[in-house]
């Protein structure tokens, strides 16, 4: 049987590998790392990969090449990597022997992006490993470089006969071929639409695996199980018991000296569109017909498109965008946007934004769903929070008595990963008071396991071939044709003012007042 | 046992188990009272964790911190005598942030005197992985004596954190049909032993199979296995090899056994970090490892030959489409522990001759080989490091489920124990 991808299963499964921990092992492969000696190779794939093979997850073929311009020898890379999990791995430092295995892994190849002839060593040498270390022909490439190489990459990739997966490799020759790109996607829906274009001209969609780390989340992934593995809770998931649902991605550090990236990109860019938004998708989609890649990303592209994009009367009305003012945040001063390096001292950029939006389906017509993300906020904190609406009959007020706190049910993403339900209990004594209390299910203290690191699932996954947890085209797309009008109209003056609010707040307070106007208000999570 | 040697006995446990209050972790007074009540441990418990201002301050010292109680499950733990009792004290404190919630430390003998029961508690708390709160638990000790020893389950029942899974570890041979031991089961999910420890290793494998259906069994003999059959599992992931599985005619499973001058093994763990456990069945693990095999790939019993001697056993199996010549060799090792397995090797018939899958270790390291399809042998080394039994322990507590890949391996390995047994009564 041949996949789409071009990966070859044997139809009858290992029988000694029934009943082991480890059920789904990658087949063995290369995963060439495009950027290597890049930040993000230091802070997650090297501490990805080192945990995959301390788990025993890696098949003993597995090679890793490092790919990049600096002139290194594979000691050089492999210390290069070995500093990298010792400080920023979960389990760390690195132990040695484990080390040691992985170590012979690694190799390192230096060239050129822009240079046919780095890139036609890279096919010799894959060729060669496949050889020496009976990688099968199965290759991943992983693009840890700015999304304005990738184009570039791709043609080489092309040129030099990487990219070719399964049948298409011609006689006598197999293997599948993956490639792996990071966010963002574009700045906007012609962009995206031109990146998605150039990468398939020479790769096919079903080989592409969009990363998009919110999807790796234990919490994320532990949704889909808690709507559709309890019998409690899909019943009340509709119209009929939700009042409003509030998701927040708030962040306590300021831009990071990222300025010229962040000054070009801002909040909606940099999280709506990706993390906030597919947030919103797995919390809001139908069951799917079966738990894997193609339906669950159809269930998510029909929330996208259920979301219909707002005029410009609508941006002005149903959005806030904010930009922090200096301030302190966890007790450090902070100055403000404008004074960063390499930001505009004028510059409109938003660090803060928050959306309301409306679903228009049977399920959730009529329910306000309000985002929200903030660089340089009061607390860190990602959560998506659920109000419940009112009991039919107030029997517990009294004149003078404020009214019951509505059920609230929070899905905590971090910190401290978990589910809170906040329901309202008589205080003891006599009288008839009442008070929300909190039901706290924690991961940290309800399992005595360790998570995985959101790369380790999802790098697994894409040698595995399982694309449930990457992002598909259309899904981008269409996250792009809801925000584009908004950063049409912010840009061109008529969505409304740009808002200041203090470092350590919790955003401007038009936001508050957005909310006000429904009688409602912001958790603080 | 009576008279001033119980007495020692009593101290010494005691001294062993109150290790736990000695613990870094240790984040209240311990509270320790002789000749107590169920009812005043278990109103001792409640005021631990109580929230401020219900009843006066709470007694565990936050560090300025959130705390949390773990929410994972009960943990029961037996020890007969003071050796079990450092090594349960031990085995514990290395679970670090993998402990259950409460352990229940149970000391119980039927034939000592004094009062019925003594208890001991301590708290503890961990910090927190990835920056989140505290996470906290706490241990119970008990003493039980006398008539009372034969109720353990009135004592300890009311003491479980409710709507939690309850486990039972028993370290070292259990007695099996015992009372006390049934009572424990019965009131347990899941039962865990070390094979290892068995004494009579057929009629241990045999009642573990037979065990009441609601309880899982855990077994550390079988968790030792571990890498051994990550790795030959993975020597048939591929389709290359695949072909060879029904084609097996022969398994050959060294393990360590303790040189027999009487010379003890190693005295501990290479790490440190644990007390080796004394091991009365070195049998065990590997003739798990030849059940595990022979249910996956449907080997049937066929006729037997002698044992070899030392333990060591020789069967001849019904494979799928050869007959299987089924060995395990004891190796007399002075620096490996008992039971552990050396190497292992299958082989094969294939189209193009013999091929053969190999994998040696030699201290933290194994060198995998394949040779086969005529080709010269296929080798790499790897790391395989003896985990300690706070690891074995830890990887069984996340289990809550019956292993049945466990349960077919267990009932194969007593057939063949039973196999070897009357070849050799006749």
């Amino acid at each position: 049987m041949v996949k789409g991808d071009g990966s070859t299963s044997v139809t009858a499964p290992n029988p000694l590998r029934e009943g082991l921990r480890l059920e789904r092992i990658p087949e063995p492969c290369t995963m060439v790392i495009i950027g290597a000696t890049g930040d993000l190779t230091e802070r997650k794939l090297a501490p990805a990969l080192y945990n995959l093979m301390l788990g025993g997850f890696l098949p003993p073929e597995f090679t890793v090449v490092g790919f990049a311009r600096r002139d290194l020898s594979d000691d050089a890379f492999r210390e290069h990597l070995h500093a990298a999990v010792d400080e920023y791995s979960r389990n760390r430092p690195a132990k040695p022997s484990i080390w040691q295995s992985f170590a012979r892994t690694v190799e390192y190849h230096r060239g050129e992006f822009h240079d046919p002839a780095s890139f036609s060593a890279l096919a010799k040498r894959l060729a060669r490993i496949d050889r020496d270390r009976g990688t099968a022909g199965n290759r991943l490439f992983y693009l840890a470089v700015p999304p304005a190489l990738h184009p570039e990459i791709v043609r080489q990739l092309g040129a030099a006969g990487l990219a070719a997966t399964g049948e298409r490799r011609g006689a006598r020759r197999r293997g599948w071929t993956r490639v792996v790109v990071e966010k963002p996607f574009g700045a906007d829906l012609s962009t995206a639409r031109q990146l998605t274009r150039e990468i398939r001209e020479i790769f096919d969609e079903e080989q592409i695996y969009r990363i998009d780390h919110y999807l790796g989340k234990e919490t994320v992934q532990n949704l889909a199980v808690f709507r559709f593995g309890n019998g409690l809770f899909e019943p009340i998931w509709n119209r009929r018991y939700i009042d409003s649902v509030q998701i927040t991605v708030a962040e306590t550090v300021g831009i990071e000296g990222r300025g010229e990236f962040y000054d070009q990109t801002g909040a909606l860019r940099d999280i709506v569109q990706n993390h906030a938004l597919q947030l919103l998708a797995v919390f809001a989609m139908e069951p799917p017909i079966e738990f894997r890649a193609s339906d669950l990303r159809d269930e998510k592209l029909k929330v996208l498109r259920a979301v219909k994009p707002m005029t410009r009367r609508e941006v002005a009305e149903s959005t806030v965008r904010g930009q922090y003012r200096a301030g302190w945040v966890a007790g450090e001063q902070v100055r403000a946007y404008r004074q960063e390096p390499e930001v505009a001292p004028d510059s409109q950029r938003e660090t803060y934004a928050a959306l309301k939006l409306a679903i228009q389906s049977w399920r959730w017509a009529g329910v306000p769903f309000y985002l929200r993300t903030g660089k340089a906020m009061a607390a860190r904190a990602t959560e998506i929070a659920v109000q419940f609406k009112q009991a039919p009959l107030a029997l517990f007020e009294r004149a003078g008595t404020p009214p019951m706190d509505p059920n609230v049910l929070a899905i905590r993403i971090q910190p401290d990963e978990g589910i809170l339900l906040r329901f309202g209990a008589k205080v003891p004594g006599p009288g008839l008071q009442i008070r929300g209390v909190n039901m706290d299910f924690r991961y940290g203290s309800s399992f005595a396991v360790d998570s995985p690191d959101a790369y380790e699932t999802l790098i697994l996954d894409c040698m595995i071939g399982d694309a449930s947890l990457f992002t598909r085209a259309d899904e981008v797309e269409r996250a792009w044709e809801i925000l584009d009008p908004i950063l049409a109209a912010w840009e061109c003056g008529e969505g409304g003012a740009l808002q200041f609010y203090e470092a350590g707040s919790w955003g401007p307070e038009a936001a508050d007042k957005l909310l006000e106007r429904d009688g409602r208000t912001w958790r603080h999570p | 046992m009576s008279g001033p040697r119980a007495t020692r006995l009593a101290v010494e446990l005691h001294r062993q188990l109150m290790r736990f209050g000695a613990a870094e972790t240790l984040v209240a007074a311990p509270w320790v009272e002789r000749g107590t009540t169920v009812s005043r441990v278990a109103g001792h418990l409640g005021d631990l964790w109580s929230s401020p201002g219900q009843l006066g301050e709470p007694l565990v010292v936050e560090k300025g911190l959130p705390h949390a109680r773990a929410s994972v499950l009960n943990l029961i733990i037996t020890v007969p005598d003071p050796a079990a009792a450092e090594r349960v004290v031990a085995t514990m404190r290395g679970l670090g942030f993998r402990h259950p919630s409460r352990v229940i430390v149970l000391a119980a003998d039927r034939s000592a005197e004094g009062p019925p029961l003594d208890a001991a508690v301590t708290a503890h708390c961990h910090d927190g992985r990835d920056g989140g709160d505290q996470v906290c638990y706490d241990v119970v000790v008990l003493t039980v004596r006398g008539e009372a020893a034969e109720h353990l389950a009135g004592f300890v029942a009311p003491l479980l954190i409710h709507d939690l899974p309850t486990h039972v570890w028993w370290p070292g041979d259990p007695p099996f049909g015992d009372p006390i031991f049934d009572q424990l089961v019965e009131m347990s999910d899941r039962v865990i032993v070390d094979g290892s420890d068995f004494t009579d290793l057929l009629l241990g494998f045999r009642r573990l199979s037979t065990l009441r259906r609601r309880s899982g069994v855990g077994d550390l003999a079988w968790r030792r296995l571990g890498w051994w059959q990550e790795l030959t599992a993975q020597f048939f992931d591929g389709p290359r090899f695949r072909r060879y599985l029904p084609n097996l005619n022969r398994l050959v499973i060294r393990y360590a056994v303790a040189p027999e001058d009487g010379r003890p093994g190693p005295a501990s763990r290479p790490d440190g970090a644990d007390v080796a456990p004394g091991v009365s069945s070195p049998l065990a693990a590997p003739i798990l490892y030849a059940g595990w095999i022979a249910s996956r790939l449907t080997w049937r019993r066929h006729a037997t030959s002698l044992p070899l001697g030392l333990d060591g056993m020789r069967l001849v199996l019904e494979g799928l489409h050869e007959m299987v010549d089924l060995r395990l060799e004891p190796v007399v090792s002075a620096v490996d522990l008992p039971g552990e397995l050396v190497s292992v090797r299958l082989a094969a018939r294939g189209e193009m001759g013999a091929a053969e899958f190999i994998i040696d270790r030699t201290g933290e390291e194994a060198a995998v080989a394949t040779n086969a399809d005529g080709m010269t042998a296929l080798l790499r080394r790897v790391p395989m490091e003896q985990q300690t039994e706070s690891e074995l322990l830890a990887t069984d507590l996340v289990t809550d489920r019956h292993d049945l890949t466990y349960e077919a391996a267990l009932r194969a390995a007593a057939i063949f124990l039973d196999a070897a047994r009357s070849s050799q009564a006749n």
